[in-house]
């Protein structure tokens, strides 16, 4: 029996037909998770499986100079250890996206001669126990010769910093000037020029509450790891870990199931993964490894932390935005995992919502001694488009204008969607103005100037801020040759496998790699609506298997795509389904053409006899068990494999133009807050989310992730960040410093949306889920409307607004 | 040391260390993965289980503190492979994403419930101010346990 | 996340209690673990013997006497404070206790534990120096009370010797009391509190500012920030934050606490 696949560009939109789409299912994941019964990485068990426990660096840099595992390895129950000497005979360095000099520097999966921030992995111990794993580590000896510690990312490039590769003789990791429009007309042309000396978006990450794991098993016999994983970007490990450990890349198999929240934040575990591949063929024996809460922060996908220095934004008296330029300072930490990516993809979405033409932004990157940043929810565009919103608000607030009306005046407008920006993205569709207008409406916002003067009279100062972004989705790979032009990346893909079993169960398997955004449930509604029968009809298999070849080199989940390329590729599958299993009828009919035939009742049948009916378990019988007698041409399978692959033409490096995202979702928040002015503390006290995805198959999950982002923004905005001192030492290790919210700090919260369609999409859809910060970016305007102090960093604990408000003062 | 830990209803008995905490004993010496471990330090409560009546974190005890005592799990809520009202409420309220906090999640909820079966929403947000949870932002959680109060 | 090696022991009576804490120089009394088993998780200290206090009735109990003291057991939870009648003779214990943390924690916190323990942003170490409780601590040679002001002698520091423990706490009759504190989220870690008790002359204590609660008075709630600047404060820097906005904090917390007091 062969699979069937078919790569087709995408199709015209079409509207989804009335029924599933659009309703808001009840999830399919739910009764397994609600019992306890979801397989999460570390419920994965296998007899005689060894624990392993890292043993990490508790310097910000310094030469390792002597590593000696002997006392460990003699304690009875160790299974044995691996060090970055082994690592560097055994493998190769990671593949770098980056050009020089960022390209010369050397990654392992363990430190290799020197460590570069405090908590990098240095030694593994495989135990019997994870006690014993634990117990053993601390037999390990490592000696260190400390070093200097950069922590600065504003002096990375002194002459005098400490550098963290020799390799790239510097910390520079990349650099690259973006602009476009003239410039030199818009400053002419400008009644003023605004100038913002430094602007600074904080490091912060989602902390999703389970974090990496893997349990890796090597078969001997044909050299096949399995690895059981959390990793949300298998396509992106196998890229990594191939090379490195010098195998194809089906010599890895991923399995994934349930996980326990993503973010961006389980991208990058592949260095940890290569170290239990190589322990699992060492000691002949599966390798259990869980990452523990203090482990993720020390170590795993902080977001890009990033300066602008010298911002000057050319405006006009009446608030008309010309255009700006700035200096961005992004600060990597130790190692470029996904980076410098980022350096890129913020230019997905350059002028922000605003229609301003002429823009210069010139991205410097360097590595310091902190953790390694990789992607989180909003990755890049996030500080980027907090960067725009607080240009607006400043802007605003030098010529005295209203914020609102700032905005109003140089949003994009729904009529010039589809809109190019000045580098080429094309933003699909949406109405930033109507959704500003109905977040106002849904905060009251005629009522604010009574709730400040009651605020003002029990001694309290109220603001109100507005929060607007965009959640760029499906990345155009090839923007990374804006990076470094020799790579060889372009376009994305996502697969989907759709096919009629021998008892007629339709049955899905996926490329992607949910944490919680509802694949199975959505992917159900996609097909039940093709296949004319019920979602509980529809069985989709959970997580992501290598084994099921439903993938390709982009799959997993990440980057607001699944709306568009996981479920496109459902709808692309299972249209070939539903043309084979009326290619069958037709044939088991007797020779009926297709175009007479329906879909309906779970089967088949005559549309003018619809007594003429052959229900899916036939067809399913037929194929897989009873094909004798079919005509020798019928080309059915009911085995039908789709890869969805999105328009997209390679940028134009040169230019650097091109388009970067094919969906655009908005989202514009609302934000009130109420200060203590004698402490500094301060709470929300009330909240709006509108948001625009183009069509929604599930509004309910989408609403959900909605909200989960406002959570996370306005943790980030009030507590969460990963603060070092000066030796390079992590403040905020664990949840009881990195406070995130809790139930109780949740404001109350008004949700609205607006549906926007793609017109790119095969469904409408717009990938979702990141949410761009907008909470961030409306608490900050919120603080400065309070305050009357101008707001220049992301992060506004209550000690920084009480500065502010002194500030304010003098 | 020789324990006896009744869970959901079944004694164990076993041999453990006294250094094993409970949160461990459950998930790898008796194979009950449905409580989880989001943390290191106390604060994220996916580890809460019902010991002896009283909601607790299984990350801070140890299996010994156990012996002799009635432990509830995630694994004892639902009768018969049938979801509770309670479970049922968060399915329709959404009030899960990745599932992770959830099992913790229903028990805080199951203990508040049997001693307040009318909590405020307030009520509510205080008895869950120990769950921490990443994906919802807490509304769907609050509003499904508000759903079966009485 | 996974602790060393240890004993453990289950005494059934204070004074075998004793006798295993004076015989094992490693030995750690083990009441709610709230606090103690993390800090064995992180291995900041690892007993070689955790002397669990848990059902020892002697440590319990919450008792009114007819003059209006309350005797609290060691071993009384944070949620038996809360729920307790006897303890609204004195409404501010459970006022304060219901807002440590959350309701997993307070099922198992101890007064005893968070007293002995001494973390400086802990809640009730400047509140028993606010109200004027006195500690009784049993050891081999009997037991001897000592005032809240001296119960508290360095960060995780008190009164509590080795071979001894703390068994039950005395608080006198009132409820001109006050507290205020600038917390980490709601129910969070204090980032700065105050502890304020009126009788007469206003007595209140800082907590977060020094390694033990720091005691000012006053005559009137008015008069406070003055008495918290002429302290000489030098509070602790980190990353939640400044000396100096600790410092600003404690003044303005310590005049709240006080005003709270003196209108109830």
């Amino acid at each position: 029996m062969t699979e069937m696949t078919e790569t087709v560009v995408a199709p015209a939109p079409v509207e989804v037909q009335k029924g599933w789409g659009g309703q808001s299912v009840r999830r399919k994941e739910d009764k397994r998770l609600l019992q306890g019964e979801g397989v999460f990485v570390d419920d994965v068990k296998r007899h005689g499986m060894g624990y392993l426990h890292f043993v990490r660096s508790p310097y910000a840099h310094a030469h390792i100079t002597r590593i000696d595992v002997s006392a460990a390895e003699a304690i009875e129950g160790v299974y044995g250890t691996l060090t970055g000497e082994e690592v560097a005979a055994l493998t190769e360095p990671f593949f770098q996206i980056s050009s020089a000099p960022g390209a010369n520097i050397k990654d392992y999966s363990l430190a290799v001669g020197k460590v570069r921030y405090v908590g990098e992995p240095v030694v593994a111990v495989v135990a019997e126990t994870r006690e014993l794993a634990r117990d053993a580590s601390e037999l390990v000896e490592v000696d260190y010769e400390p070093l200097p510690a950069l922590v600065d990312a504003r002096r990375a490039q002194d002459s005098d910093a400490p550098v963290l590769h020799d390799d790239a003789e510097g910390n520079l990791m990349w650099t690259g000037l973006y602009s476009w429009g003239d410039l030199d007309a818009a400053f002419a042309e400008a009644d003023r020029v605004v100038k913002i000396p430094e602007l600074h978006f904080h490091r912060f990450n989602s902390t999703p509450l389970e974090c990496d794991g893997a349990l890796v098993e090597y078969n001997r016999g044909v050299g096949q790891w399995t690895i059981h994983t959390n990793n949300q970007f298998p396509g992106f490990a196998a890229i990594m870990m191939g090379p490195a450990m010098q195998v194809g890349l089906d010599k890895l198999r991923f399995v994934t199931q349930d996980i326990g929240g993503g973010f961006g934040n389980k991208i990058t575990s592949h260095p940890q993964l290569v170290v239990c591949c190589l322990l699992a063929r060492k000691l002949n024996r599966p390798v259990q490894w869980t990452e523990w809460r203090t482990d993720f922060h020390l170590s795993m996908s902080h977001g890009n932390e990033r300066w602008f220095h010298d911002t000057e934004v050319a405006v006009k008296d009446d608030g008309t935005l010309l255009g700006f330029r700035t200096k961005a300072l992004d600060d990597a930490g130790a190692w470029l995992r996904y980076e410098p990516l980022g350096g890129v993809i913020w230019a997905q979405v350059t002028p922000g919502l605003y229609r301003w033409r002429h823009i210069e932004l010139d991205f410097t990157q360097v590595a310091t001694n902190k953790a390694p940043v990789s992607p989180n929810r909003g990755y890049s565009r996030m500080q980027h488009l907090w960067f725009t919103e607080r240009v607006i608000d400043i802007v605003a607030r030098e010529l005295d204008l209203d914020p609102v009306e700032v905005r109003k005046r140089n949003y994009i407008r729904a009529e010039d969607m589809p809109y190019e920006t000045p580098n080429g993205c094309v933003y699909d569709s949406g109405d930033y103005a109507g959704m500003l207008d109905l977040a106002l409406e849904l905060i009251d916002y005629e009522s604010i100037p009574a709730k400040r003067a009651a605020a003002k009279d029990h001694g309290k100062l109220l603001g109100v801020g507005i929060g607007s972004t965009l959640d760029s989705g499906t990345n155009n790979f090839g923007q990374s040759r804006l990076i470094n032009p020799e790579l060889q990346f372009s376009g994305n893909n996502e697969v989907a496998t759709v096919k009629l079993d021998i008892f007629g169960e339709i049955v899905v398997t996926l490329g992607t790699t949910p944490q919680g955004q509802g694949h199975e449930t959505t992917a159900a509604q996609v097909v039940a609506d093709i296949l004319q029968c019920s979602v509980d009809d529809v069985h989709v298999r959970a997580g992501h298997d290598s084994y099921w070849n439903s993938h390709a080199g982009f799959s997993g989940t990440y980057a607001s795509q699944f709306a568009v390329t996981g479920l496109s590729a459902v709808k692309g599958a299972t249209e070939m389904l539903a043309a084979e299993i009326k290619k069958l009828a037709g044939a088991v009919f007797g020779g009926v053409p297709a175009e007479a035939l329906e879909l309906a009742d779970g089967g088949v049948r005559i549309k003018e006899s619809p007594d003429a009916f052959l229900p899916f378990m036939a067809c399913g019988a037929i194929v897989n068990a009873n094909n004798a007698g079919l005509p020798e041409d019928l080309d059915v399978t009911l085995n039908c494999r789709y890869v969805y692959r999105p328009p997209f033409e390679v940028p134009d490096v040169e230019r650097k133009f091109g388009n970067l995202t094919l969906t655009y979702a908005t989202q514009i928040h609302v934000a009130v807050v109420e200060i203590d002015p004698e402490t500094g503390a301060y709470e929300i006290v009330d909240y709006a989310a509108v948001d625009d995805c183009g069509k929604r198959i599930n509004p309910q999950i989408v609403e959900g992730q909605v909200m989960g982002a406002t959570a996370q923004a306005i943790g980030a905005a009030i507590h969460e960040t990963y603060e070092y001192d000066e030796d390079g030492n992590l403040l905020t290790p664990n949840f009881y410093d990195y406070h995130v919210p809790h139930a109780l700090d949740m404001p109350p919260l008004a949700t609205g949306a607006l549906e926007s369609p793609s017109p790119f999409t095969p469904l409408g859809t717009k990938g979702m889920g990141e949410g761009g910060g907008a909470g961030i970016h409306a608490v900050c305007a919120a603080i400065q409307d309070a305050t009357g102090a101008i707001v220049t960093d992301s992060h506004n604990p209550y000690q920084r607004v009480w500065l502010l408000l002194q500030e304010a003062h003098a | 040391m020789d324990v006896t830990v009744t869970v959901n209803g079944t004694a164990y008995e076993r041999d453990v260390e006294p250094r094993k905490l409970l949160i461990h004993f459950l998930r790898d010496d008796l194979d009950l993965t449905g409580s989880h471990v989001g943390c290191d330090t106390g604060n994220c409560g996916a580890c809460s289980v019902i010991f002896d009546g009283v909601l607790v974190k299984s990350c801070m005890l140890l299996a010994v503190q156990a012996n002799g005592a009635n432990v509830e799990t995630v694994e004892g809520l639902a009768e018969d492979d049938e979801l509770t009202p309670l479970q049922q409420a968060f399915n329709e309220h959404h009030a899960l994403q990745c599932g992770y906090c959830t099992p913790g999640m229903l028990m805080s909820a199951t203990a508040l419930l049997r001693e307040n079966a009318s909590p405020s929403e307030d009520e509510i947000k205080k008895a869950l101010q120990g769950n921490i949870c990443r994906c919802t932002g807490y509304w769907n959680i609050v509003e499904a346990v508000e759903s079966v109060a009485k | 996340m996974l602790l060393r090696e240890v004993e453990y022991a289950k005494p059934g009576s204070v004074a075998e209690a004793l006798e295993l804490l004076a015989a094992n120089d490693g030995a750690r009394a083990l009441a709610g673990g709230q606090t103690l088993i993390n800090v064995m998780k992180a291995r900041a200290a690892s007993p070689d013997m955790l002397v669990d206090l848990d059902g020892l009735d002697e440590l319990r109990g919450i008792e009114l006497a007819g003059d209006g003291t309350l005797t609290v057991g060691a071993m009384t939870t944070y949620s038996e404070l809360v729920g307790s009648a006897e303890a609204k003779a004195r409404p501010i214990l459970g006022e304060v206790c219901a807002t440590i943390a959350d309701v997993q924690v307070r099922n198992r916190g101890t007064i005893g534990g968070n007293v002995c323990s001494n973390d400086p942003t802990n809640h009730l170490p400047p509140l028993m120096v606010a109200i004027g409780a006195r500690m009784t601590i049993a050891g081999a040679g009997g037991e001897r009370e000592v005032s809240a002001e001296e119960f508290f002698l360095g960060v995780y520091l008190t009164a509590v010797g080795p071979g001894e423990l703390l068994t039950r706490i005395a608080i006198p009759a009132g409820k001109q009391d006050g507290f205020a504190a600038v917390t980490l989220g709601a129910d969070g870690t204090c980032i700065c509190n105050a502890a304020a008790s009126v009788n007469g002359a206003v007595r209140v204590a800082l907590g977060c500012v020094d390694a033990v609660p720091v005691l000012v008075t006053a005559e009137t709630p008015e008069g406070v920030a003055d008495a918290v600047r002429a302290a000489s404060l030098t509070p602790p820097d980190d990353v939640h934050a400044s000396s100096e906005y600790r410092m600003h904090l404690a003044a303005v917390l310590a005049t709240r606490a006080a005003q709270e007091a003196a209108v109830r």
